[in-house]
């Protein structure tokens, strides 16, 4: 039981931050073509949201069989 | 800290039990051959870039390539820092060719520094020290203390300022686990991809095995490029948000107009 949890916390997790990844690079997408010269600001800031939105996926997967196992 | 990091690793520990249950990766001198043969490729490159300097113009052309890497490293710090950015340009490209070279051993052996979560942690208080300190140096000790406690509010707001300065404190803190963890969860967490497509073709045509990982070469190139570039990026933000200073000259510097392609 407790490992069809994990799985479906984890596919959830994986799910919420795919929308995520998919929503900035849309919308950087879209400023870029809108202002191609302003490609090279609009690719850092969209990097660094990456790497945060990114961050909440790796943070799921370590905390979750942690907090399973201290909740049991 | 050493807890969170411990319940983590019990996700990828494959044995129960025994005194190093929850440790992955190489042992301690494992990761130490791994480390000293990444810095063995570095220097290697290094060195024979360094002998094309004897030229007027750079003939060798690892001399161009480190150039090249060194004006991508020199234009991301003066854009995100500022003008007083380029001292901060060793720093940064030293934990950039770290990392870099680290990835790519990643991508031909089954181990890495990178992979390594006590590695990725040591590079990561490197960095937020380092941080501390140019607050320090910049806006004084206490300043830099008094940066954490948010705007200025009135007598009866001390509680808030209280529980604003607790809590920039603890992110403070949670940066260092942010850097590793995220370097760390995407070289492991692309080493087991590949396992996992591996394990998928096993035995498929007889007793022949297929190694599907093999396709996800790719997205590997990319995730050494990214990841060694979110590292150094985050360090700049990291740094240009103690080392910010109010009366900021707008001078127009040569290479702040040089366009970045990341």
């Amino acid at each position: 039981m407790t490992g069809q949890g994990l799985g479906i916390g984890i596919g959830l997790a994986a799910l919420g931050v795919g929308l995520g990844l998919g929503l900035i690079g849309y919308s950087a997408l879209q400023g870029m073509a809108r202002q191609p010269e302003a490609i090279g600001k609009l690719q850092t800031v969209m990097l660094i949201a990456l790497a945060f939105v990114e961050l909440v996926f790796l943070l799921t997967v370590f905390i979750v069989p942690g907090s399973m196992a201290a909740f049991k | 800290m050493s807890g969170l990091i411990q319940t983590g690793l019990s996700l990828f520990a494959t044995e129960e039990g025994g005194e190093h249950a929850g440790h992955h990766g190489a042992s301690y001198w494992g990761l130490m051959v791994y480390f000293g043969f990444t810095l063995l490729i570095l220097f290697a490159f290094l060195s024979i870039a360094k002998s094309g300097f004897k030229d007027r113009v750079f003939k060798n052309k690892w001399s161009s390539r480190f150039e090249q890497v060194y004006l991508f490293i020199e234009s991301m710090c003066v854009n995100i820092i500022g003008p007083h950015g380029r001292r901060y340009v060793p720093f940064i490209i030293t934990f950039w060719l770290v990392i870099f070279v680290s990835n790519i051993v990643g991508l031909f052996f089954a181990f890495t520094p990178t992979a390594d979560l006590g590695f990725n942690l040591g590079m990561a208080l490197i960095s937020i020290g380092y941080v501390q300190w140019e607050g320090m140096r910049s806006n004084g000790v206490l300043g830099h203390f008094k940066h954490f406690a948010g705007p200025k509010l009135g007598l009866a707001m001390i509680p808030i300022t209280l529980m604003i300065f607790i809590i920039e404190i603890i992110s403070e803190a949670i940066k260092n686990v942010s850097l590793s963890l995220r370097l760390f969860g995407n070289i492991e967490g692309g080493h087991k991809m590949v396992e996992g497509m591996n394990t998928l073709g096993t035995n498929i045509i007889g007793p022949l095995s297929l190694p599907f990982g093999f396709f996800l070469l790719p997205i590997k190139v990319l995730t050494v490029v990214v990841q060694a570039l979110i590292f150094s990026l985050l360090t700049c933000v990291y740094i240009s948000l103690v080392t910010h200073h109010e009366e900021e000259h707008h001078e127009d510097h040569g290479h702040s107009a040089a366009p970045m392609t990341a």
